[in-house]
């Protein structure tokens, strides 16, 4: 087995996770697997051993996916003034068990691409809005922005489900 | 129970175990193959310029240094040896030669370098050259040995790239075909469209050239009649709709109503009083005509005419037609077909230099034949429901006249235009 196939036996899996988060349909993130694995090949000598391998992998894979909205240029953010911002959280009356991780995703993927980036990097991957700003070219109020209305979005369709349970 | 949203998806998220797709890593390391070797065809490019280049340059150099003692039977070595050596003979007899003349003084050192050759046992220079042409040879096989090597590497990695490629290609139009089976699928709602169109036609005759309204039964009469005037086809119209249902991603089938018309042009004609009792001719005339035609003129002289015969069909086209090529925007395809014909004008004018009026019909148009229709067609969609339509088409119609064979029959070639309402 060569190191390349070592590397994605280990890896495959974890940056598949990823690549569904921030594809639209599963062949989307199979095609991100693909190139993610391309620029990490390329770009392994970059690796400065500052973190985890999987850390580094998994921001290759994010950026990987980001060019690729890019390229389709399907974001358009919500731009709003930083002051006007309301940071606002949103809460779901559901146990966690009633929920399955599927529909989720697939609440995840139902997103508006720009909310369905916003919301993976800051609550999924912990990115700051900062970095958030930095990454997309946006100020960090639009990052705010943008991140309250994927809640209020998924709280809305999480609201709904739960209504036709019962 | 309320629960935060962003901890409700972390939460979920961090039991979350997905597996990658197993026909990724063949495609990864395909790719990683194509990189490979397009490195090394590259690398290999590289050194075989390279190897040229400094095989060129050291074969000049050697070429340079090697024929000169070649040329002269010498190498280079002795030719040193020798130039010292008289040198040393011309320092010696420096006083005896005039400084005004060096020219001379160079003939004679060379005179007498060329004695002292001569006089000199030639062996050692034969064993030199000798030797020199085999280290050139052994360079220079192992240059050609090296390029020829270089080259059948890089065929094979030619080869391999051009497979390696193919398949690339063949998957590629197989994820194309997918996607358009996937696009045809999400348009199902809007299989039929109906087009008005409009189209210019230009008609003719395929083999014989020859007026249908004259007749070869005028044996019982003394005078010719216009049997074998050529005839000639003039522009013409069609307009109507189309109906077209997509069946599948590629065929889709094609009918519709047409008003065509076709309009011949009989010349070289002669007006003539004499009415026969019998018409000879395919002409039924209008009650109160009173004029016939002849293709020579009367004794004394007559008018010259020419009789313009348009008829106009109903028809009704069913063709398949086949999407060659195209792209979300643009589709060129073949169509193939046939059209039932029903006979709806048939009418003859005659024209002369003062007047054209209607003077009857042919008796030999049959009132139902057929056409077989082949013809390109280009689709433009302009929006989700409009869609220009262009399209050329070639009719070859069939049973059209009474006692004529098919060679008689018109045939029709027309552009064809329209904008079309998808449903």
């Amino acid at each position: 087995m060569s190191a390349q196939a070592k590397l994605y036996s280990l890896f495959a899996d974890k940056l598949f996770n990823v690549c569904l988060k921030y594809s639209r349909t599963p062949e989307d993130a199979q095609d991100t697997l693909q190139d993610s694995f391309m620029v990490i090949f390329k770009d392994i000598k970059k690796f400065k051993h500052k973190g985890s391998f999987e850390g580094w992998a998994k921001r290759v894979t994010v950026n990987v996916a980001l060019q690729k909205f890019r390229k389709k240029s399907i974001i358009k953010f919500d731009d709003i003034e930083e002051s006007k911002i309301p940071e606002e959280k949103a809460y779901v009356d559901v146990e966690e068990k009633e929920i399955s991780l599927n529909f989720l995703l697939s609440l995840i993927n139902k997103l508006p691409p720009q909310y369905q980036l916003i919301f993976n990097l800051y609550v999924l991957d912990e990115y700051s809005h900062k970095e958030i700003s930095e990454i997309l070219d946006i100020s960090v109020g639009t990052s705010k922005s943008n991140l309250s209305r994927a809640r209020k979005l998924l709280k809305k369709q999480i609201d709904a489900i739960k209504k036709l349970q019962l | 129970m309320s629960k935060d949203i962003d901890k409700l998806f972390k939460d979920k998220f961090k039991e979350y175990k997905a597996t990658a797709p197993t026909e990724a890593w063949p495609i990864i390391q395909a790719k990683l193959k194509m990189i490979r070797k397009i490195r090394l065809l590259y690398m290999f490019s590289i050194l075989g310029v390279l190897s040229l280049i400094s095989f060129m340059l050291f074969s000049t150099h050697t070429e340079n240094t090697l024929s000169k003692p070649l040329h002269k039977n010498t190498s280079l070595k002795n030719d040193v040896i020798l130039k010292v050596k008289e040198v040393k003979e011309v320092d010696v007899n420096n006083d005896k030669l005039p400084m005004s003349k060096p020219q001379e003084n160079s003939k004679k050192l060379y005179a007498t370098i060329a004695t002292k050759k001569e006089s000199k046992n030639n062996t050692p220079l034969e064993k030199t050259t000798f030797f020199d042409k085999k280290f050139k040879d052994t360079v220079i096989e192992k240059q050609v040995k090296k390029i020829d090597s270089l080259v059948n590497n890089l065929d094979n990695l030619v080869e391999d790239l051009k497979n390696d490629l193919k398949k690339e290609k063949k998957k590629l139009l197989k994820k194309k075909d997918s996607i358009e089976v996937e696009k045809f699928n999400k348009e199902k709602r809007r299989r039929w469209n109906v087009i008005p169109v409009f189209g210019i036609l230009n008609s003719g005759r395929l083999s014989k050239n020859v007026t249908t309204l004259g007749t070869t039964r005028a044996v019982t009469y003394p005078d010719k009649y216009f049997d074998d005037n050529k005839s000639s086809g003039l522009i013409s119209s069609t307009y109507g709709f189309n109906v077209v249902f997509r069946a599948t991603n590629r065929i889709s089938i094609q009918t519709g109503i047409f008003s065509k018309e076709l309009r011949f042009l009989t010349e070289d004609l002669f007006l003539s009083e004499f009415i026969p009792d019998v018409n000879p001719t395919n002409i039924i005339y209008n009650p109160g005509v009173e004029v016939r035609f002849s293709n020579t003129p009367e004794i004394g002289g007559s008018e010259s005419a020419s009789l313009a015969q348009t008829i106009v069909y109903l028809e009704m086209p069913f063709e398949l037609k086949y999407r060659m090529f195209g792209s979300l925007k643009f589709n060129t395809n073949i169509i193939g077909g046939f059209s039932f014909l029903y006979l709806n004008k048939n009418e003859i004018r005659a024209k002369t230099d003062i007047f054209s009026r209607s003077i009857g019909r042919a008796s030999n148009v049959l009132t139902t034949s057929t056409s077989l229709n082949i013809g390109l067609d280009v689709e433009y969609h302009l929006s989700k429901r409009l869609v220009f339509n262009s399209a050329v088409i070639y009719k070859k119609h069939y049973n059209t006249y009474k006692d004529y064979n098919n060679e008689y029959s018109p045939y029709t070639f027309g552009m064809h235009v329209g904008i079309g309402y998808k449903f």
